[in-house]
């Protein structure tokens, strides 16, 4: 394997038309990416988890064309940025937005997702968890940006060996 | 390097005082039906025949998606909503190498500490 230097940025970016299956194989295959560059097996499963959440939100929310996935490792900073955009209609845009926005405002990852699990024991699909998931599970921010129809969530790391060996 | 199972499977069996379910595979956004209709299936059964334990297998589980830890959010919901004599304790086998499962079940044994273990 090529040597990575302690400050060096690695990213790479896929775009695609995300179904379930590809959701699956893309984790698959970052999952490869992260294990290979931060060498650290737990930061490599919630940024796997993230990356799937992500992309099947992209699946079930998106309305139609490209997704983008691009997935950026500041090796210095102990940094991963996860981002996904993809077009979306108004109706789950303003959705997206109000999750986001109650998420953040809300200063306790874990006290938040335990009550949205709590709010949705009788919920049917669709509820918000996954980027709840992302947030407490991932220990990641979350933010989004809209422009448009175009629509486009980061999720950041901090891996836990901070700049990665 | 693991091996990744495709598809997801679920198989359900009956011991003396438990109910066993073996979960495998990636429980991904095509196994949300699936886990749904598996949990409801164990949930009449341990209430049909007074099962004391359900004991979950997730060792071969590689993944699952926030639509199907729903469906374990919902299933431990109502057996919460039920009375506690009729209530039965669930008991999740995990691999602690698979790191997400030690987040994901610990976020459920948060959610249910009365009737929810975890082992490794």
């Amino acid at each position: 394997m090529p040597q990575l230097y302690a400050d060096e940025r690695v990213y790479f970016e896929l775009v695609f038309r995300p179904s379930v299956v590809l959701t699956t194989t893309v984790r698959r295959f970052v999952s490869d990416f992260y294990e290979r560059v931060l060498d650290d097996e737990d930061s490599t499963s919630r940024l796997a988890m993230a990356t799937q959440e992500l992309l099947e939100n992209a699946v079930k929310y998106g309305s139609h064309g490209e997704t983008v996935l691009r997935i950026e490792v500041l090796r210095s900073e102990g940094i991963v940025r996860i981002h996904t955009s993809n077009r979306s209609d108004a109706l789950n845009i303003a959705i997206l937005e109000r999750r986001i926005s109650e998420m953040r405002s809300a200063p306790d990852p874990v006290g938040f997702y335990q009550r949205l699990l709590r709010a949705t024991v009788n919920e049917p699909d669709g509820s918000g968890l996954g980027l709840a998931r992302i947030r407490c599970e991932g220990e990641m921010e979350v933010d989004l940006t809209v422009e448009g129809d175009r629509v486009a969530i980061n999720a950041i790391a901090r891996t836990h060996s901070g700049a990665p060996s | 390097m693991r091996e990744h199972l495709d598809g997801f499977s679920s198989r359900i069996a009956r011991s003396d005082e438990a109910l066993h379910v073996l979960l495998e595979g990636d429980a991904n956004m095509s196994a949300v039906e699936d886990v749904g209709r598996t949990l409801d299936e164990v949930h009449e059964t341990a209430l049909r025949e007074n099962v004391s334990v359900v004991v979950i297998d997730v060792r071969n589980l590689e993944f699952m998606n926030s639509s199907c830890f729903k469906k374990f959010v919902s299933w431990l919901g109502h057996l919460q909503e039920l009375p506690k004599e009729t209530q039965y304790m669930i008991r999740f086998l995990s691999d602690p190498k698979m790191h997400w499962q030690r987040r994901s079940l610990h976020v459920l044994q948060c959610f249910a500490p009365d009737v929810v273990t975890v082992e490794t």
